[in-house]
Order: C-alpha cells, then structure tokens, then sequence
C-alpha cells in the first residue's frame, strides 16, 4: 500500500459522499495504491451509514467506528494505527481542504521529508472570530518554539508512516504534531494549499483555545530543550538559584561588614528562599528522572531509524 | 449449568459501615430481579475482619446457590471491592447495590429495564419524604459538584447503578470513589442518565454522619476534582497560577527596586521585598510541579491512549465479505 489517507469525522453526515467523491477524483489519475480511511468519532447522526454505504461498493474504502466521541486527537490515532500506507495522509472532514493537495505533498515527500504541512495562504474563514486569533498564536508559537510553522491548525498533511507512528498521542496531540516532530529532528517542509469555505454544518472549534494551545506549546518545548534529561534540565535552573543564593549570602556578610548593626532578616530570608526553592528543583529533577528512566516514551528514541531510512522509497508517474 | 449470566449484582459489605439483615435482603432483591427474566449472579465482596458478615453470607449460601463471596485480606474501600467483584463477575451488565435498603426493592425490575442506549443508569432516589436536614446537605453537595465540575447529578450517594462492563474495564476507581463514579463514566465519554426512583422508609431517617465522614467525602471530592479537570494537561493548570503568582512577584521586587534607586528608600528592613521573593518562589515550584506532572503525562502516554474501536468495515477485494468486528486497543492501566 503507497497511501493512507485519513479523515476523522463526526457528524458530517451530510458531507461524507461529496468528501469521497473529491479524494477519489484526486487520486484517480495518479498511479497509486491507495486507501480511504474514515474514522466516525462516535457520531451520533446518519455518518456511519453513509460512510457504510459507500464502502460497500468500494474496496479501497475503510470505515472505523469508535465507540464514543473521543475527540481529534485520538480519531487520528485510530487512523494511524490501522493504516498500511507507506504514506498516511490527513484531512479534515468538513470538506474545507482540497483532496487536489495531496499530489504536491506526495511529491514532497519523495524529495526526502518526513512531513508535509499544509498552509492554508487564502483561508475561507471569519475574520475576527477565526483568522487574526488564529495568525497571532501561530506567530507566537514560533516565536516560542523555534520552529516556523506557519499554520498549525491546518489539517491536511501528509506524513511517512514509520515517523508518524512513534509519537504520543494523547488529549489534543494532533495540534502539536507539526512541532513536536520538527523538534524531535524530523524533516519538514510547508506548501500553500487551497482552502474552502464550509459547505454543510458549523464549525466545531471556538475562540478560547489559544491558551490551552499556548500552554501546550511551551510544555513541549521545555520537554524537548531541557527535560530529555531531566536532571540536567532541572540541575541547570537549580544551579542558578544556588549561586543566587550564594550571592544574597555574600552580600549579607558584607553588610554585616559595612553597615554593623542594621537588620539582616529581608538579606538572609532571601538567602534561605532561594536556597530552598534550589534544593527543591534539585529534587524534583531527581523525580523526573526517575519517571522518566520508567516511562515508555524516550525523546531520544522516537526518530531513531530516520537516517537509515532516508532514500527516496516510493515513486509514482501520472498515469495520462 | 454454564448459562451465560446477563447481569452480575455486587454488593460490598463492611461492618464499618450500615448493612441489614442479609439474607432477608437477599431475599428481596432476588425476588424482584426475578421478576425481569435476566440470567443474574449475586457477588458479595467483604473482609475477613467482618466475620459477622462472612458468617451470614456461608450460611446463606448453604441454602443458595447463586451467590458468590469473595473475602478481601483488608478492607480498602469500597471502590475496592467493587473491583475485586468486578473482575470476578461474568455478566455483560453490572448492577450495584447496597448493603441496606436505599430504594424499594419493588423498583428495581422498572430501573433495569429502563436501562436502554446509555452506558449507565444511576437511581435517584426521590427525597420528599426525608429530613429536611439531610435533603439541604445532599443539596449543597451537588450543587458544589454541578459549580466546580459542570456535571449535574442529583444523588450520588445512591448505590444503586447498573452499567456495561465495558466502563469498569475502563475506569480505574480506588479508595471510596465509587461514589464518585457517574462523574468519572461521564468525563471520559460514557453516557451517564438518571432514573427516579422510591426511596425506602427505612433509609429516610437513618443517616447521621460523623465530622470524619465528611473530611472523607472533602478529601475524596478534592481528588475526584484535580482527576476530571487536570489529569490529562497538568500544566494548563499549574502554569496559569505560577505565572501569575510569578509575575505578581516580580512587579513587586521591580517596585521595590525603584523605589530603591530612585528614591532612596532602604530595602534591609521591609517585609515586602520577602513577600515579594516569596512569590516568586512559589511561582516557580508551582510551574515547575506542573511540569513534572507534564513529563509522567508524557511519558507514559502510551498506556493512557485507551479508546475502543466498534466495528471496522471493509469490503475485502476478491470475496467481498464484510468484516465486522470488535477490537479492543490496549488494556486499561490496572495494574
């Protein structure tokens, strides 16, 4: 199997035949082996039905239902877990990205990148509500981060399976993906892709989530700087505060020297503060490590293969 | 003799807390799950330091064949030993109940059957009858879960649940959080509903709680609360307190030190500036907490990723068959 294209739905009842039609389109005139993947995240309209409808005529077609709604996240990790593609693409359901794109990406791909984002340089979406929100935090985000993705929440990309599947996904993952794997050392590169405006249903992301997103972010990235190790990560910040405290100390000796008889209490209680809240990060590294040493996922470990993988694997050729 | 069980009843017992009569409400309960026609076992989970308990229930299963009893070395719980009887039990539907009468048993045929398209059902026992004293505490305890949760139930402290066996298999309870359980089934995605029922004329006025219970049930809920709101992102929720508790601090210190350069005023014997460093101490273990909790989130995420997949259809290229089928993704994180 060369591709696994991914979409997560959830009530999208009404945009699952036009959503097929438009990736088989896509992909008819490109010489592919390929498979549709729809994972009905617990729908509770007729999606499931319409997507079973379908896959009953064709065979390239795969439906997973999940029990429940779990959310994004963890319908794009039932995905990845079940697709046989070298290639595993994604898309949104709500039609809003163009099957058209995948062409490109694909070809991206074969010049030896492990992900493709898409950018979606024309957004069909509300001003206020949806674009100037959503273009500050990716500028923050990269600033932050260190690494320029420029639209985060775009969904179609298009990733090598070995690199994709390593990852942890977990709670709104897939919003992190691009810069969790781009700090993990896996190649990236961005395209303009095209984007639509909706045709059916409402969209069903609000304005709120830039923090959460923010947050996120900056946990990602302190993870990936300092706390591969994280005694080290912790060692460094806990150093700093014990000179400071260090230096509070000299300073109260020399008052001592200088000013006899004046109060030392703020001097020394600094002193002490800092000298704790040192010892604390010492400990809390110790911890950290201890979980860390315990856990399945190692930083180190999730791109290991990469560089022996790295010849281009896969070739495809229009076929008119 | 092997026919398969549809609905497995547990009832834990513990002379540390209330319980009738057991074989008389053996007896009830029976009768009326009788009535519904479903294959039924009974489990009775208790401790070996309850002997009265134990030996009621061998005398009773002398007379009775249906009845299981599993004897836990130390009581830890009764979310505990839900668990032991749950991983005993067979039945595709799990029914608790309690070990004394909470709702009149004549219900219970109407609550099971009505237990149709949702993942559980939990009774509600109408309280009109009871203390007024008691109605006003079961009151402000769910309105304190509806403020700080969002969730709306109306009695929790009613055993009388029945739900799939898929949810224990996914909800892991310690300690007395079964209680708790609705919340956790809803938070993760179950269908929870709620169901009037009867409430008995003996348990209107037998509750009188000691201070220690309600610490318990405080403790209890604190925890119930960092799980459903914090577990899955940690620093989402430290971060936002230590950066602001860090910031309140360093414009404090920056204060201090203008007031110092510019305007000369000794910093050696004012309180503030230890306020001031203080916080920005704790600003920084707050966040750094968070921190560690988001590298054991990170680390382990692996064994969290549970989610159940109903059915995978494809149609195969040569035979055309239709594949359905039931996966289950990784076991839940147990032991």
């Amino acid at each position: 199997m060369d591709l696994s294209v991914v979409v997560p739905v959830f009530n999208e009842e009404l945009s699952i035949q036009p959503l097929y039609d438009a990736i088989t389109k896509a992909l008819s005139n490109l010489n592919l082996d390929y498979e549709i993947l729809l994972i009905d995240d617990g729908s509770s309209d007729n999606t499931f039905l319409n997507a079973h409808n379908l896959a009953e005529k064709d065979t390239r077609l795969k439906v997973i239902k999940l029990k429940r709604n779990y959310g994004q996240t963890i319908g794009l990790h039932a995905g990845f877990q079940n697709a046989s593609g070298k290639i595993i693409v994604t898309m949104d359901g709500d039609l809003q990205n163009d099957p058209d794109d995948i062409e490109k990406m694909i070809e991206e791909i074969n010049k030896g990148n492990d992900i493709v984002l898409g950018w979606r340089h024309d957004r069909q979406d509300k001003m206020v509500s949806r674009k100037i929100p959503s273009k500050i935090a990716n500028k923050l985000i990269s600033k932050l981060t260190g690494v320029p993705v420029k639209d985060n929440g775009c969904a179609i990309r298009a990733y090598r399976s070995e690199v994709i599947k390593k990852f942890p996904m977990y709670s709104e993952m897939h919003r992190l993906l691009p810069v969790m794997t781009a700090l993990s050392g896996a190649k990236f590169t961005q395209i303009k892709v095209k984007h639509h405006a909706r045709k059916f249903g409402s969209s069903k992301y609000g304005l709120s989530r830039i923090y959460k997103v923010m947050i996120d972010m900056v946990a990602l990235k302190i993870i990936f700087t300092f706390f591969y190790l994280p005694l080290y990560g912790f060692g460094i910040f806990a150093m700093i505060f014990g000179i400071l405290c260090l230096l509070t100390l000299v300073l109260g000796f020399f008052q001592i020297l200088l000013y006899p008889g004046t109060s030392l209490v703020t001097i020394m209680g600094t002193s002490l503060l800092l000298g704790s809240l040192s010892f604390f990060l010492l400990f809390l590294g110790i911890i950290s490590d201890l979980i860390y040493q315990n856990g399945d996922i190692k930083i180190e470990r999730l791109l290991k293969n990469r560089r022996m993988n790295k010849k281009i694997f896969y070739s495809f050729r229009r076929s008119n | 003799m092997d026919k398969k069980i549809d609905l497995s009843i547990i009832i834990t017992l513990s002379e540390s807390n209330t319980y009738d009569n057991i074989a008389e409400l053996y007896n009830a309960y029976k009768k009326s799950i009788e009535e519904t026609g479903l294959n039924y076992e009974f489990i009775y989970v208790t401790d070996r330091d309850s002997q009265n308990i134990l030996n009621e229930l061998f005398k009773l299963k002398e007379n009775v064949k249906d009845i299981e009893i599993i004897e836990l070395a130390k009581w830890f719980g009764d979310a505990a030993a839900l668990n032991a009887g749950f991983e005993q039990s067979s039945g595709e539907m799990i029914l608790t109940l309690p070990g004394y009468r909470q709702i009149d048993e004549i219900e219970l045929p109407r609550f099971i059957n009505s237990y149709k398209n949702v993942d559980m059902l939990v009774a509600v026992r109408s309280r009109k009858k009871d203390n007024f004293l008691h109605r006003l505490q079961a009151n402000f305890f769910h309105y304190i879960v509806k403020l700080t949760l969002g969730m709306n139930f109306n009695d929790l402290g009613c055993i009388v649940r029945i739900f799939s066996r898929e949810l224990l298999d996914k909800i892991y309870i310690y300690g007395d959080q079964h209680r708790f359980l609705p919340i956790l089934a809803s938070r993760s995605g179950f269908k929870v509903k709620e169901y009037d029922v009867a409430q008995y004329y003996t348990d209107i006025s037998k509750r009188v709680y000691s201070v220690g219970h309600y610490t318990d049930r405080f403790v209890n809920f604190i925890s119930i609360f960092f799980l459903v709101k914090f577990t899955k992102k940690p620093l989402r929720f430290f971060g936002f307190p230590g950066i602001l508790i860090f910031a309140l601090g360093s414009l404090l210190a920056l204060f201090l030190f203008v007031q110092r350069t510019f305007l000369g005023v000794g910093l050696a014997d004012r309180p503030l500036v230890l306020v001031s460093i203080l916080l920005i101490v704790f600003g920084i273990q707050l966040f750094a907490i968070g921190l560690v909790a988001e590298i054991i989130i990170f680390t382990h995420s692996k064994e969290s990723k549970e989610y159940i997949i109903e059915e995978i259809f494809h149609v195969e290229k040569e035979n055309k068959i239709q594949e359905k089928e039931k996966v289950k993704v990784k076991e839940s994180i147990k032991n």
